[in-house]
């Protein structure tokens, strides 16, 4: 099977990697794709909570590594979405429990299987940065439009091109197009200006995220709202749809006045 | 008796193998070049070319020592004596530093680009056409010219002239060996710290501007200041 192994990084913390890993493995998945996301984050997992599958967890990836459990058992299926799995980390591990020779081995076990393997990494970039982003074909960079984080955004942009991955694509999380047109935050051009790599993404602010987090539920399986909306779009310009990039509105007069969807 | 060059894989120091060089004069002398080039070498991956000379693993040791008091590392050495190529292997260090790549730093991306030769005057040069990015440091015992933006947090370090055809964000020290006459110009000059020779200044905040116009940084009367850079 012709699969694409994608590391989805910032450099920052905080940023929305790991809800925007789990929104768009979500909605490759609902767009009939068999997918992978794997928790790169030893230690400070996340990506089980946000996809609501912690419970489920019996084996994890270091297990694998480590001759405990086949691959297969370590992988959890999300029936809400057809062919979605996660591969989640260990908790009670750190970073060092796999090295980027035994990350590389064991995403390329599913490459066979899979359409999209997604890769969620840690912030950073140390060890764990460097073992989630070894096997990638691809890198995507999350980014809020914010100094600090297209800073350290830059920086993990040119680690990538060191590590030749190939130039890396930018989301740019959390925008309010209000608050940028009030220059309280960067725009778009702004940051790429600055960075200089293609946008494939850009993803408004959107309250909903936070209540979708919570609950264990990705945006994309059932909202309409601007962001779900724009994790699909990033999907689809994924699999190679031309979707035009359209600046999000952060709730339109119309929308305010009716109350979102 | 030695020369120091930039190259592809970091900085190469050549020895002389001619009559009458010793190993010790030659050590001196480097010893000498280093201590005149303040923080030029510091971070800097080096290599270096020993031609025939035929030298003990103390020898090579104490030059390994003396790169590493500058916080310079060794990681190759080049030599046509089986003996010198012996030792080397046996300190585990390479061999031929051409075809090997020297060890990754994370923190330091040395420049896979070609050095060129100036014609101008006869100084070599590093011609870099991408954006430098945050973190990475590129370091020439030349110039350096760069085709794009170097963005806040690189840091670009010449023995001789700084020229950005871009954006110049980042920390630049030019003249890093002790050349006052060095220059940094950019079209858009706005590095977090400047520096030329042993002369350091911040840029005023201020200076954001909607139209940059071009601008070279350079030492006048003791006094580094900042001119239109009109070709």
């Amino acid at each position: 099977m012709d699969s694409v192994v994608i590391t989805i990084t910032s450099g920052k913390g905080g940023v929305g990697k790991t809800t925007t890993t789990a929104n768009i493995g979500t909605a490759l998945a609902l767009m009939g794709k068999k997918v992978v996301i794997a928790d790169a984050d030893i230690g400070l997992r996340n990506l089980d909570i946000v996809l609501g599958l912690e419970n489920r967890i019996v084996y994890d990836s270091v297990d694998f590594v480590e001759g405990r459990c086949k691959l297969r058992q370590a992988l959890i299926r999300d029936k809400r979405a057809g062919e979605l799995y996660l591969l989640p980390a260990a908790q009670t591990r750190d970073k060092t429990a796999i090295n980027p020779q035994q990350m590389i081995a064991m995403i390329n076990e599913l490459r066979d299987e899979f359409h999209y393997i997604l890769i969620d990494s840690p912030a950073g970039i140390e060890q764990g940065f460097q073992v989630a982003v070894a096997p990638a074909d691809r890198v995507l960079v999350v980014t809020n439009p914010e100094v600090s984080s297209v800073r350290d955004a830059d920086r993990v942009i040119g680690l990538s091109e060191a590590l030749e991955k190939g130039p890396a694509m930018l989301i740019i999380n959390r925008i309010n197009s209000a608050r940028v047109r009030k220059k309280d935050m960067l725009s778009v051009e702004d940051i790429t200006e600055i960075l200089g790599s293609q946008v494939i993404g850009v993803v408004p602010e959107d309250e909903e995220i936070l209540s979708s987090t919570n609950r264990g539920q990705p945006v994309v399986l059932n909202s309409k709202g601007s962001a779900a909306q724009a994790y699909r779009d990033i999907a689809r310009r994924i699999v190679g749809e031309n979707v035009p990039l359209t600046m999000p509105s952060n709730g339109s007069f119309w929308q305010k006045l009716f109350g979102r969807a | 008796m030695i020369s120091i060059k930039g190259q592809r894989q970091g900085i190469l120091i050549l020895f002389s193998d001619a009559e009458g060089a010793t190993w010790a004069a030659q050590l001196d002398e480097l010893k000498a070049k280093l201590e005149q080039s303040g923080s030029f070498f510091s971070k800097a991956r080096m290599s270096l070319d020993v031609k025939t000379l035929s030298l003990s693993l103390e020898e090579l040791q104490a030059a390994k020592n003396l790169l590493e008091e500058h916080r310079a590392t060794l990681w190759a050495i080049a030599s046509q004596n089986d003996k010198t190529i012996a030792n080397t292997r046996r300190m585990g260090l390479a061999t031929d530093p051409n075809k090997e790549d020297p060890p990754a730093l994370v923190n330091d991306v040395v420049a896979k680009e070609n050095p060129f030769a100036a014609i101008a005057d006869g100084t070599d040069g590093l011609l870099v056409q991408r954006i430098v990015r945050s973190g990475q440091t590129l370091r020439h015992p030349g110039h350096i010219v760069v085709i794009g933006d170097v963005n806040p947090g690189a840091e670009l370090i010449a023995g001789s002239d700084i020229i950005v055809w871009g954006k110049l964000y980042g920390a630049a020290h030019a003249g890093s060996t002790g050349n006052d006459k060095a220059v940094v110009c950019a079209l858009d000059l706005r590095p977090t710290i400047l520096r030329i020779a042993n002369m350091t200044r911040r840029v005023p905040e201020d200076k954001k501007r909607k139209h940059p116009k071009p601008e070279m940084a350079k030492i006048v009367r003791q006094e580094m200041n900042i001119y239109e850079w009109t070709p």
